[in-house]
């Protein structure tokens, strides 16, 4: 059972959709012309209870199947990023410093083509929950969604999304159960010395020694209070101080990120990281201010949603193009919320070798499309059957 | 289908044979004594085919079935520690400095158990090689046994092994396919600079900078430059340097163990200590003698047999785990896995003191539980052809 034949037929509508919203990017919570481009086709598909305006754009539709049932939630990101299209495409943003580099168009287009299909057929026992939510790519989206209370609400049982790969082999489909993508906690230390002139010293409570200590006792979380069997990363990826030969600076501050799959370790890196700095601040006569800000949570499927969606991605592309046992990758998403919130999982479809996510000359490549319109509208209708 | 009750019957006198190796342990390659006290015991079992001082006092013996079949190898290590025993046992040490504190008294009772029941019975085809290695704890005693070519002359075709665990409840037996216990290196490292007065420190090339800023940059090794995805143990293990207030030393001395399970890891971690050793010291004017030494390589698993062995457990014990937590320990059945198929099982004995701890004692229960495991493997494996 390959591509869904109806949905094969709709793949120029679809390309349509997806190059319409690629010219017209939109940031974190402000997709609303994204969220009335997705309204007007769900409207134009017959889909009547629709809501707006939750997490600000976000949008939730309800589709009913032909006999009552459970409800399961599809979900989509709709927000661009802040940088410029160097795609070269005809369709390219319109829109100077904003460009659709992770797909998100490609993902909402994706939903919106189930969408058209499964209003069309109501093949199913049950509802289908459509979320299309702003703000992945910081501001987690799927956050405030699921704090303003989709869930219940919708009496959503189960979520699944899909995002694009590029390097995977186009329309290879590829998940695993447990720990898929890691948490994404950022750090700011702010350290604060006495600044003078750079020929006394003496004078001075120099900054910069303490944040070189600071940065080098940082490693020695992953190489030294971590299993080597765990998964940890800290990067220091800023540091920031002075501005003349001659001046010892008063301040300095150090940025970075801190990369986890297991709440244990998660809660073990931030407090390293503020004895560390508290303590090396202190050892060298100055005070350091710890801003730790903790992103998106690890997105860790639920096995055996994960192991059905695997079973529904077989039947659409091929066994042969499916694998459900991939290592985990260090890059974080919000949809990691849903899975804290309810079951599901989270697949990655292969677009090809293009270039990468969040690269200037990224495109989402259209013809997998169909393929991922294709597999969530099997997956509602393997999942919810009708009983007569 | 617990343990064999034949087994059952005679464990008493496994306790003895235990009891008694625990008495006498002996280090490293040089396990003579035990050595003797297998082939004895062997030979009691009716068994001929003896072969002795393999890799120093290692012995192979031959256990012939009935009929044509495959040739399985079982291993057990037999040197203790250089360890003073504090277990306050009857049977405790009686060669100070000197004490079984991982075990291998019971890995070498349970193949004992293992031979006496095969030799009485010969209810399998083909042959069973019983590999009794010296040096586990040392310089690899299953490397020199591989390196003697027992694999070839015995036409060894898969090795099997068990490892007491007393971090497990009695009778659990855990494995996995894969990657299992790591592989060890070990580095030790000399700097020289120029000793002088403390108070003059413009005249002296001061090693004790040098080396912790090695210390400090290998850190970075499995923090910067390894995969998070994979596993890395980098320790600076000993730092020793001066002896008075006043004196800056000449020289400083320092080692450490590297721990990894994937080739091309452990290879970036010798060439990346290499270049820092050899980076920091030209930075602080020291020379630097680096000597990198590459121990056992990591054990690793074959999933077939693996998954044989993990099905064999299930009929003898009641708790088997078969993907257990990879550990950065490391073993010498590592080389008898690079030479041949096989498997390593850890067998729980219950909760005491770790493998290594001068409190540590093997637990006589568990010995009729792995030798019932050997022989149903054996017995599973090469069944009698009829």
């Amino acid at each position: 059972m390959p591509v869904i034949n109806s949905i094969a037929a709709e793949a120029d509508t679809l390309t349509a959709w997806r190059r319409h919203l690629h010219q017209q990017p939109e940031l974190l919570f402000d997709c609303v012309k994204t969220a009335a481009f997705v309204v007007e086709q769900l409207e134009s598909f017959g889909i009547a209870e629709i809501h707006t305006g939750i997490a600000q754009t976000g949008v939730v539709a309800i589709i009913e199947g032909r006999e009552p049932g459970r409800t399961i939630g599809l979900r989509a990101d709709m927000d661009a990023l802040p940088m410029e299209d160097l795609s070269g495409t005809e369709h390219a943003s319109k829109i100077p410093g904003m460009a659709h580099t992770c797909g998100h168009d490609g993902h909402t287009t994706m939903l919106l083509g189930a969408a058209k299909y499964l209003a069309e057929t109501r093949n199913f026992a049950g509802r289908v929950a459509l979320l299309f939510q702003p703000a992945e790519e910081g501001g987690g989206g799927g956050k405030v969604m699921v704090d303003e209370g989709i869930m219940d609400r919708f009496d959503i049982e189960e979520v699944y999304g899909i995002h694009n790969a590029p390097g995977e082999p186009e329309g290879h489909i590829v998940t695993a159960p447990g720990p898929l993508m890691a948490s994404a906690d950022e750090f700011r230390i702010d350290i604060e010395g006495v600044g003078g002139h750079g020929a006394e010293p003496q004078e001075s409570v120099d900054p910069i020694p303490a944040a070189s200590a600071m940065v080098q006792a940082l490693q020695s979380i992953v190489s030294r209070n971590v299993s080597a069997i765990d998964k940890l990363v800290v990067s220091v990826t800023q540091i920031h101080a002075g501005t003349a030969h001659n001046i010892i600076p008063g301040t300095a501050f150090l940025a970075g990120t801190v990369r986890s799959f297991r709440p244990e370790i998660r809660d073990l890196a931030e407090k390293r990281l503020r004895e560390i700095a508290e303590m090396q601040a202190q050892v060298y006569g100055c005070t350091a201010t710890v801003t730790y800000h903790r992103g998106y949570p690890p997105t860790v499927n639920h096995t055996e949603q994960a192991r059905f969606a695997a079973q529904v991605a077989r039947e659409v592309v091929g066994p042969e193009n499916v694998r459900d046992d991939i290592d985990p990758i260090m890059p974080a998403e919000d949809f990691s919320y849903m899975l804290e919130a309810r079951p599901g999982a989270y697949l990655f479809l292969g677009q090809g070798d293009t270039p990468n996510c969040h690269h200037p000359q990224y495109d989402f490549n259209d013809a997998i499309a169909p393929i991922g319109a294709s597999f969530f509208a099997r997956l509602i209708e393997t999942a919810l059957p009708l009983k007569s | 289908m617990p343990i064999v009750n034949r087994i059952a019957d005679y464990a008493e006198e496994m306790k003895t044979w235990r009891r008694h190796l625990h008495r006498n342990p002996e280090l490293s390659l040089e396990c003579h004594e035990t050595a003797a006290f297998v082939v004895e015991r062997l030979r009691d079992f009716g068994i001929t085919d003896i072969h002795t001082g393999i890799a120093t006092s290692g012995v192979v013996a031959i256990v012939e079935g009935q009929g044509e079949g495959p040739v399985t190898g079982l291993r057990a290590d037999m040197d203790a520690l250089p360890v003073d025993e504090e277990t306050g046992a009857d049977y405790a040490s009686e060669v100070p400095g000197k004490m079984h504190a991982c075990g291998h008294d019971g890995h070498t009772t349970m193949l004992l158990g293992t031979a006496k029941y095969l030799a009485e019975t010969r209810n399998f085809s083909g042959k069973v090689a019983l590999i009794f290695q010296p040096a586990e704890e040392t310089i690899g005693g299953g490397r020199i046994m591989v390196e003697e070519g027992i694999m070839e002359r015995f036409g060894i075709e898969q090795v099997y092994a068990l490892h007491t665990d007393p971090s497990r409840p009695l009778g659990e037996i855990a494995t996995r396919p894969g990657p299992l216990m790591a592989a060890v290196d070990d580095f030790e490292l000399r700097l020289t600079g120029r000793g002088g007065h403390a108070a003059h420190p413009d005249t002296c090339i001061d090693p004790i900078p040098c080396a912790l800023a090695i210390g400090q940059a290998l850190q970075t090794v499995p923090a910067r430059n390894t995969d998070p995805l994979e596993s890395l143990v980098v320790s600076l293990t000993v730092v020793q340097t001066g002896s008075a207030t006043n004196v800056i030393p000449e020289t400083a001395y320092l080692a450490g163990t590297v721990r990894s399970f994937d080739p091309g890891i452990r290879d970036m971690a010798e060439k990346r200590i290499r270049e820092i050793v050899a980076g920091q010291a030209m930075a602080y004017g020291v020379t630097a003698e680096l000597d990198y030494q590459r121990n056992y390589p990591p054990t690793i698993n074959h999933a077939e047999q693996t998954a044989f062995a993990v099905e064999v457990a299930r009929e003898v014990v009641a708790e088997v785990v078969d993907d257990s937590v990879p550990s950065m320990g490391a073993e010498d059945f590592s080389y008898m896995l690079e030479a041949r198929p096989g498997a390593f099982l850890y067998l729980g004995q219950g909760e005491g003191p770790f493998c290594h701890h001068p409190k540590f004692d093997f637990n006589d229960e568990a010995a009729p539980i792995g030798a019932s495991f050997f022989v149903k493997l054996v017995e599973a494996r090469q069944p009698l052809q009829r």
